[in-house]
């Protein structure tokens, strides 16, 4: 039996782990997207507050899913690091001509381009969190409350972010690299967990493809429709 | 693809001394060359006139000349075995080229695969990953009738899939990470669909795993630039299987 | 060197006595057999990883032999025996068309035109069916029936499907089973195999072979090997013929050099011609590729009527073609042995009927076979030959029937072994296709196969025990003069070779040694020509010695290097080839005798007069080698001439 200490030195081992980190991140994405969509719902963002204020007293529970949240990230984004440190060990002089042979390659400008875009959203998660969470940019509080509910009126927060023309522009520049990560990534973390059946991968490819323009799309939608609109409502 | 029969062309051809020399680009060009020739065969005759000049001929790989025993190993072009699909580079031809064409070649290149001179490299990485458990373990002597276990066509056929891998390493030079897990993976997949070896198919994929990372690959990022220049199409889905495998040995 | 007493040169064959059928149990119940524990004081080289050498090496390592394995390539699998393609023989019966042991016997001495030893031909027929379990039992993934068991397919020479495969990559999936065996046994630490290892030298005490001298190929460094026996399984020599379908790097250089030190080298023009390759399509053509056997059990072999027709194929109507194999032998058609097929295509092209731009190639056409059992059933079982036939041609078979002609493939003749396997020097023995054995004047398809498996699995793991009982483990060692001598003399021919830094390429004198052997040491062979090819080898020897130009330095890795000593040995194979087709005045099998033929043009056997093996002795490079006999004596089979008729 492989141990998992070993496994997780072991480059297949470490697969599966960014496969795993990466499907569990993707669906934390989908979560936050469907929160994030609520925004729309034309009830001046009651739902959305709500929604975020349901998380926040989940207390205890929240720490525990932010940390496993956290940590899948440090995971992933250590493990994608480390397989391009090794990449570099592995050739060490490169060729002269190098060209891909196409056909069945799925060397493009998504796969090519993981660490960059992975670093790019590490650093905009890191940001994002202090920017809505901590109130880094914006350090006014905005509150509001429903039936004598008093809560924090993130909702908000979010559109007076949203107004701000260079910040939608930065926001929708990571939400497009975020669906360029994933158009490699849905696909490619189906292969790392296993999915071999090859009548079935050329299919994964194109759903893969699919969840990636589909998540990115839902993450623009908000920013630009707060801008274009000039506000919520 | 070029429709005369001779054509010329220009070639880049890597020339390296040793293991430890730096290399270098060399140029030679080529007149008259017959479309009908295989691509070793051009090379020849750039040795031939090379050594009619009292040169050192330029070192490569090959032995079978059929695309089946692995020896050959040119990056054409910047490709591993060069621009036509499932092809090694023993059996591409000429009349794929055109006229006035110039053709870079060069060695694998991986730190698991060093050079030891021009185009030729060491590969033997390849042989300690199948001693480390590429076998069903059996003593002469000791099979069952032929029969004994049915195996079902669609397995059999499955695992013959697999177990075409010529050996070559052309995965390896592909690969932007150099990783060498689609031949790994293919020994893995082939004894996976086979009753045989089932015993020992938890140690065989742990250890072959375990010996592909001491060699010094690459790990595997699923770009398939490897099934797209495998000279017998052996596909990705044995990464796969190597993962599902690995993960059942893993939680066992 | 010792060099056994001309005059009184005794035969000694081994050959058990009883009855045919029960040769082989008697004596693996009468051989020696090493203690357990001994066996790891006993060192035994093998050189070669094709099909014989890691069967053998592997088995060996099992039985607790300590075992150092040698190949060329840069890695064991890559041995020749990957070429493979058809099939390999077996006597399962499983499909119950009256096959048994007996006919695949009678099969294969027959197929060899009675020219092989009965008791060992019986023995290969007799192991056939381990191999067939042992291979499965390694994961060979062979072709199946829906049902589950193993398919068959039929090969030309047989009446029954007796032949297991594995697409039409055989070969290759048969020597990785032998070799995944083989890296298993280095896991295991009692196998080291030595890739990019060259023999150069067998190394004989007291005319014991005690050992080898080789060349590391990456460093150029000499390497000295001590041992208590050595295994020679380097393949076949086809390639004396320049052109062949043998792999670039296949040579005789190890048995030659053993012929050197004093083992017998048997039947050496015994050459196969094997009909189905693609025609020569150029002065540059470096090798030529066959087309499976098994293409002839759907393919049909025609060529026009009439002289010099040009027409394109698939404009020549059916009643201006002539289906001339099976016109000729109605019963066997197109599945008449490799001989037969091959002379009879070199008949048609003699006329003048040859297609294709040189007029030397005939037509194996598919559109019966695709009309009757689709394109789908015809790409299943050959895809992969008709995808490697329109890579090299640029003609697609499935549209265009095929351009065929036949080219040198397989090697009967080899060096001379007792029933053991073992040399006339004590100590070496041979497997495979190095040596002469079981195929007698011509191979039935997809026996090779299965006599290199047979020889490494089944056969050297209890004969080479009877030897080393006898041997004192380790007596010798790489300090022995013997060792010093022979390391000697090889860095000095090196460094002749690389000094004559002459005006003519290694290739210029390959070629021009080829051609001398295919025009007369190649399918048909005359008087005159074979008298003609001696004199002009010689010649060309005697040129290459003096005006080859060979680069680089003796200690880098160097190809060329390699290749100049290999065609120097093929320049002196060539001339034995010659005198033993001219000392052999009949026709027999693959060796066909211009002046020894049935009215009909069949090749007419002599068997009073060469019912026997010839083996040559060594005597020096410029002298006449002197010639023995071995006479093939049949006590079960009665010898009548070969009809496929
Ligand atoms: C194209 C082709 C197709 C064939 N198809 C069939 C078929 O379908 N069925 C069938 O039964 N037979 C077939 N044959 C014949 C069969 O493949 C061979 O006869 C058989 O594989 C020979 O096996 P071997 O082990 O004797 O030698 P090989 O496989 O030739 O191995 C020789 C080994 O010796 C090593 N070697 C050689 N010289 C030296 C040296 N000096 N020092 C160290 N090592 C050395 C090489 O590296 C290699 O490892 C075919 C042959 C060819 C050419
Ligand atoms: C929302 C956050 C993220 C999501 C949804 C996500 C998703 C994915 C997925 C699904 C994969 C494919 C996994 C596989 O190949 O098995 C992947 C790969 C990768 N991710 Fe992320 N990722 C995220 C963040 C990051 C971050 C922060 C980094 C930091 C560097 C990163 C770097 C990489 C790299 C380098 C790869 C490629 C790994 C390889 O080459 O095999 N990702 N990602
Ligand atoms: S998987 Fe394909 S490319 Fe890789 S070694 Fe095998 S045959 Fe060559
Ligand atoms: S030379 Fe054998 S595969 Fe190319």
């Amino acid at each position: 039996m492989a141990s998992f200490a070993n496994a997780l030195q072991s480059q297949v081992g470490r697969k599966i782990l960014t496969g795993l980190t990466g499907i569990f991140l993707t669906l934390f994405l989908v979560a936050h997207l469907s929160g994030n969509l609520s925004l729309l719902i034309p009830d001046g963002g009651e739902a959305f507050n709500r929604y975020a204020d349901f998380l926040h007293d989940l207390g205890p529970l929240l720490w525990i899913a932010e940390i496993i949240l956290v940590a899948l990230f440090l995971i992933h984004a250590y493990i994608g690091i480390s397989i391009y440190r090794n990449k570099k060990k592995a050739r060490p002089v490169d060729y002269k001509y190098y060209k891909s042979q196409g056909g069945p390659s799925k060397q493009n400008f998504a796969s090519k381009s993981m660490l960059i875009s992975g670093s790019v959203i590490l650093l905009f998660v890191i940001l994002h969190v202090m920017h809505f969470k901590y109130h880094l940019f914006s350090p006014e509080t905005y509150m509001t409350s429903y039936n004598g509910e008093e809560m924090v009126d993130l909702a908000r927060h979010v559109e007076v972010a949203f107004l701000n023309p260079w910040i939608v522009a930065a926001y929708s520049f990571v939400m497009i690299l975020i669906g360029v990560h994933l158009k490699h990534g849905v696909w490619s973390a189906f292969i790392s967990l296993g999915a071999k059946n090859p009548k079935i991968t050329p299919v994964l490819y194109v759903v893969g493809g699919v969840v990636a323009v589909l998540l990115a799309a839902g993450f623009l939608l908000l920013p630009l429709y707060i801008y274009i609109n000039g506000g919520l409502s | 693809m070029s429709n005369k029969d001779i054509i010329s062309v220009n070639l880049k051809v890597w020339r390296q001394d040793g293991p430890n020399d730096k290399g270098r680009f060399e140029d030679y060009s080529l007149k008259e060359v017959n479309t009908h020739m295989s691509f070793l065969e051009m090379l020849d005759v750039l040795n031939e006139n090379l050594m009619k000049e009292q040169k050192q001929p330029v070192e490569f790989d090959h032995d079978c000349r059929e695309g089946i025993c692995g020896s050959c190993n040119l990056v054409i072009n910047g490709i591993p075995h060069g621009p036509e699909a499932r092809t090694a580079a023993c059996q591409l031809h000429m009349r794929h080229f055109n006229d006035g064409d110039t053709i870079t070649i060069e060695p694998w290149r991986a730190t698991a695969f060093p050079v030891i001179k021009d185009l030729v490299v060491d590969r033997n990485a390849f042989d300690r990953i199948m001693a480390a458990g590429g076998y069903v373990t059996v003593a002469t002597g000791n099979a069952p009738d032929a029969n004994a276990i049915p195996i079902s066509k669609i397995d059999a056929d499955s695992a013959m899939d697999y177990a075409v891998c010529i050996g070559c390493g052309a995965c390896v030079a592909a690969c932007p990470n150099s990783s060498a897990s689609l031949f790994t993976g293919a020994k893995v997949a082939q004894l996976s669909k086979l009753p045989q070896g089932a015993p020992e198919r938890k140690q065989r994929v742990k250890a072959m795993v375990e010996q592909m990372d001491k060699e010094g690959f690459g790990d595997c990022s699923n770009f398939a630039e490897c099934e797209a220049v495998c000279p017998v199409g052996i596909s990705i889905t044995s990464i796969a299987t190597m993962r599902t495998e690995y993960v059942k040995a893993m939680f066992s | 060197m010792e060099v056994a007493d001309k005059t009184t040169f005794k035969w000694d064959s081994k050959i058990p006595t009883g009855p045919l059928t029960e040769k082989w149990k008697t004596h693996k119940n009468n051989v020696k057999l090493v203690n357990p524990s001994n066996k790891r004081k006993y060192n035994i080289l093998v050189v070669g990883t094709g099909l014989a050498g890691a069967s053998a090496a592997a088995s060996l390592g099992e039985l607790g032999y300590n075992v150092k394995a040698f190949c060329i390539q840069d890695s064991a699998r890559r041995a020749h025996s990957i070429a493979a393609q058809g099939g390999i023989n077996a006597a399962k019966n499983y499909q119950n068309d009256g096959d048994s042991i007996w006919r695949l016997f009678y099969d294969t001495i027959k197929g060899g035109d009675y020219r092989a030893r009965e008791a060992n031909v019986y023995r290969l027929a007799e192991v056939s069916n381990n191999i067939i379990d042992q291979c499965v039992a390694q994961g060979v993934p062979f072709a199946r029936e829906y049902g589950g068991t193993l398919d068959n397919r039929s090969f030309g020479g047989a009446q029954v499907s007796r032949t297991f495969y594995a697409r039409g990559q055989t070969g290759q999936q048969l020597l990785l089973g032998a070799y995944s065996a083989l890296m298993k046994m280095v896991h295991s630490g009692k196998v080291e195999v030595r890739t990019r290892e060259e023999m150069l030298d067998l190394v004989t005490v007291d005319g014991t072979a005690k050992g080898i001298i080789s060349r590391n190929l990456v460093t150029g460094k000499i390497e000295r090997h001590a041992a208590d026996a050595v295994l020679l399984c380097t393949g076949g020599y086809g390639n004396v013929f320049y052109l062949s379908t043998n792999a670039k790097n296949s040579n005789v250089t190890a048995a030659w050099r053993c012929y050197r030190k004093g083992a017998l080298f048997a039947n050496p023009s015994f050459t196969q011609i094997h009909p189905t390759c693609i025609p020569v399509s150029g002065e540059y053509q470096s090798k030529l590729t066959l087309m499976s056997e098994s293409l002839r059990n759907d393919g049909r072999v025609w060529v026009p009527k009439a002289q010099g027709d040009k027409r394109h194929p698939n404009e020549i109507p059916e009643e201006e073609r002539d289906y001339y194999l099976e016109r000729i032998y109605p019963s066997f058609g197109n599945l008449v042995p490799r001989d037969v097929a091959s002379r009879n295509a070199k008949n048609v092209c003699d006329e003048g009927r040859g297609v294709g731009e040189s007029g030397l190639a005939v037509y194996l056409d598919f559109a019966d076979a695709i009309k009757r059992d689709g394109e789908k059933a015809i790409r299943d079982r050959y895809g992969n030959l008709f995808e490697m036939y329109q890579k090299i041609t640029d003609e697609n078979p499935y549209e265009v029937p095929m351009r065929i002609y036949p080219a040198v493939h397989y090697t009967m003749g080899g060096l001379w072994v007792d029933y053991n396997l073992m040399t006339t020097v004590p100590g070496l023995f041979a497997l495979g296709e190095a040596n002469f054995s079981d195929h007698g004047a011509n191979r039935l398809g997809a026996s090779a196969l299965m006599q290199g498996l047979a020889d490494g699995y089944f056969v050297i793991p209890y004969t080479i025990g009877n030897y080393l009982t006898e041997v004192t483990p380790g007596e010798v060692d790489t300090t022995h003069k013997a060792f010093d001598e022979a390391e000697q003399s090889i860095t000095a021919e090196i460094e002749k070779v690389l000094n004559i830094k002459g005006s003519k390429t290694i290739l210029d004198f390959h070629r021009q040694l080829g051609k001398i052997m295919w025009d007369k040491v190649g399918m048909s062979r005359d008087e005159q020509g074979l008298k003609e090819a001696i004199e002009e080898i010689s010649a060309l020897r005697k040129e290459f010695w003096s005006d080859v130009f060979v680069p680089g330095q003796p200690a880098t890795y160097n190809k060329y290097l390699e290749y100049a000593l290999r065609v120097a040995d093929f320049l002196e194979l060539g001339e034995l080839m010659a005198r033993d087709a001219l000392d052999r005045p009949e026709s027999c099998g693959g060796h066909f005798r211009e002046e020894s033929k049935t009215p009909e043009g069949e090749a007419k056997r002599d068997d009073e007069n060469y019912t026997h093996v010839s083996a040559w002795e060594f005597t020096g490079v410029d002298k006449a080698p002197v010639h023995h006999r071995e006479p093939l004596i049949f006590e079960n089979v009665k010898l009548t001439q070969r009809s496929y008729k």
